[in-house]
């Protein structure tokens, strides 16, 4: 008994090493394709300004895994990220000090996090439901308080979020870094990440084995609302304007780099590890098929079609190993 | 379950009016019928010109679109599934409505492209879902993306303009004095409401979402039964680009954005549960007008339109909470 069970586990451990190794080598063979496309793409400043592009996605992918493998889905990020960056950009607009709006923008994200966990664990909702809801919420929120208008007179040392180098390095990569430091080691290395997959792959045991599924779940949703804080603040900053419509069809890119990276939407598995790799790869395609002049709505239909195709992939080889 | 059998206990006890009270109340689309009513009172005291004939149908006309699809939809999540790709699956059928209404002119031309195009569309998300395993909140995300990329690919970005009168009666005629969009979203329920309730189809979906595992010990053909919703999906909308097409006369490439969500919240507000199995064919009807109801009242008592998408957003939250909140004080029964 004991023997047929640890098999399969075994397996289960090449298998994920395999996946990461072939995504690795996905992205190589991608680099060197688009390389051939465009001759800016493979120059270490193109690269290396890539990743300007991928943090905001990152640092909510990070979050959207551990939602992933407990079972969850998280569809109000995007619109999440706008009301963040409407709040900032009108507390600034009015006079608050611009540390204070910030500020004022990382507490209405956690609210918006903690909001849709509350919903999800008090009400034992769907998440789906919940966070579709929110999604039109958040949005809503932020087009009427905005009025649709823009905020962009922003003070100079509010650069430094989004468009600081150190060198050639852009900023923002040392903040994902750590980010994807400290969430790989809470996923791999405590019992809270232990916790989150007993959820994911069956939360009735999990629960009675003394798990707190219902506290596990609202830390992880109000998580990733600082997560989309986090986002919202660099990409404000990046972009130096604060607007409504930030973040349409974010989920997307989101959600694509997740199980792209092999975490199963049914719960129970996935890795930070794969995480980045699939935020790397679609930051790639995206950057590379612009440079290539490719249109942004191909890059969208495209991005539609992988995601399809990388769950079907994920869920065919998983139905193989049972 | 000892919590549930006690209040079913206390409900026999109690008199018979008591008892078909809390029947009623205990069918799905109960509470947003009561929510209408109110609202309808309310919006009605609050603006002159809301409880006017041509106001009120106005506004049946305007949530045609929306209840048509709507009503397939929920078909599809009492399955226990979902399909979010509705809106850019009405922009395809509005290409292949406009194309084939500019080259052929007619109304049954245009009508059936647009239908055979939904039950293509609604038959790869169905197959994707039922052979592929892929769950269906992912298949349709996917579509709903990579269908707008093959409006783009169809059209290049142009819109289709001058669609002949004659393809446009769906959606401007009236028949007996109904306007035809309503009349056919009224036809429409009719139809599924009797199918639902009377065919075998319409009774498996019920079974397959409310416990899959115990549907497929019984027997039931799950994929077929998921598929044909996903099909009957893309049919539905096919008529309704029709009527869409009909109303606009002109189709741009960003036709039925953001309708996903809206018909989403018409189910999910009409009563039918997101987790499948319990439901009705009247709450997607009773959402979409309650929806249309929402959207003309605010404009007549002066909401900005900009605020449009939040009210929706708390209506969903507003629609799922006390659903749930319904089910722990009468039990999970019904």
């Amino acid at each position: 008994m004991s023997a047929n069970q640890l098999r399969p586990l075994d397996v289960l451990k090449g298998v994920r090493f395999t996946r990461e190794l072939v995504l690795l080598c996905l992205l190589i063979v991608l680099v060197v394709v688009l390389g051939q496309m465009s001759p800016v793409f493979f120059t270490v400043g193109n690269l290396l300004n890539t990743s300007r592009f991928f943090v905001e996605v990152g640092l909510i992918a990070l979050g959207m895994t551990l939602i992933i493998i407990t079972g969850g889905i998280d569809l109000s990020v995007g619109a999440a990220m706008a009301l963040v960056a409407v709040t900032v950009g009108l507390a600034h607009q009015s006079g608050v000090p611009m540390a204070l709006a910030l500020v004022l923008g990382l507490a209405v994200g956690l609210a918006a996090g903690l909001f849709n966990g509350l919903m999800i664990t008090r009400l034992d909702l769907h998440p789906l439901v919940v966070t579709l809801g929110t999604f039109a919420l958040f949005r809503g929120i932020a087009l009427g308080v905005s009025g649709g208008g823009a905020v962009s007179s922003f003070p100079q040392w509010f650069e430094y979020f989004g468009q600081f180098y150190l060198g050639p390095v852009p900023g923002q990569l040392f903040v994902f870094i750590a980010a994807v430091t400290a969430v790989w080691l809470l996923l791999s290395r405590t019992p809270f990440g232990r916790y989150v997959y007993a959820i994911g792959n069956n939360e009735e045991a999990a629960r009675f084995s003394g798990v707190p599924v219902r506290r596990v779940k609202v830390v992880l949703y109000t998580g990733i609302g600082v997560l989309v804080s986090m986002a919202a603040v660099i990409y404000t900053s990046r972009v130096s304007t604060s607007r409504a419509d930030f973040g349409a069809g974010l989920e997307l890119d989101v959600i694509s780099a997740v199980v792209l990276g092999g975490a199963s939407i049914y719960g129970g598995s996935g890795t930070i590890a794969g995480t980045v790799l699939g935020v790397v790869i679609i930051a790639t395609l995206r950057n590379g098929l612009s440079l290539a002049g490719v249109e942004t709505t191909w890059q969208v239909f495209l991005l539609g079609v992988l995601l399809i195709a990388a769950v079907f992939v994920n869920e065919f080889f998983r139905r193989r190993e049972e | 379950m000892s919590g549930v059998g006690a209040l079913r206990s206390v409900g026999l006890r109690t008199a018979p009016t008591t008892r078909g009270l809390r029947r009623w109340l205990l069918r799905p689309e109960a509470p947003a019928a009561v929510f209408l009513v109110v609202l309808l009172a309310a919006f009605s005291l609050a603006a002159d010109r809301f409880l006017t004939p041509d106001n009120l149908e106005s506004i049946l006309v305007q949530v045609a679109v929306l209840g048509i699809i709507a009503l397939a939809v929920n078909q599809v999540i009492l399955a226990g599934e979902i399909d979010i790709s509705v809106g850019s699956m009405l922009g395809l059928c509005a290409v292949a409505v406009g194309t084939v209404a500019t080259a052929t002119g007619g109304l049954l031309a245009p009508l059936a492209a647009g239908v055979a195009t939904g039950v293509l569309a609604g038959a790869v998300n169905g197959l994707l879902v039922t052979l592929g395993r892929i769950p269906s909140i992912i298949v349709t995300l996917g579509m709903l993306y990579a269908l707008r990329g093959v409006i783009l690919l169809v059209t290049g970005g142009t819109w289709i303009t001058q669609i002949p009168d004659e393809t446009r009666v769906l959606g401007l005629a009236k028949l007996a004095g109904v306007s035809l969009p309503v009349f056919v979203m009224f036809a429409l329920f009719l139809i599924v409401n009797a199918v639902s309730r009377n065919s075998t189809w319409g009774r498996d979906v019920f079974a397959v979402g409310g416990n899959r595992r115990a549907a497929r010990l019984a027997g039931l053909a799950i994929d077929r039964t998921r598929l044909l919703a996903f099909a009957l999906v893309g049919a539905f909308v096919g008529i309704a680009a029709t009527i869409y097409v009909g109303r606009a006369g002109s189709v741009q490439t960003n036709a039925g954005e953001g309708l996903e969500l809206q018909v989403i919240a018409a189910v999910v507000i009409g009563g039918t549960s997101i987790a499948g199995g319990r439901g009705s064919a009247l709450a997607p009807v009773i959402g979409a007008v309650l929806i249309g109801v929402i959207l003309n009242g605010m404009i007549l008592v002066g909401v900005p339109g900009v605020w449009q998408s939040a009210v929706l957003g708390a209506l969903i939250l507003l629609a799922v909470t006390t659903d749930a909140l319904r089910r722990r004080l009468v039990g999970g029964a019904a």
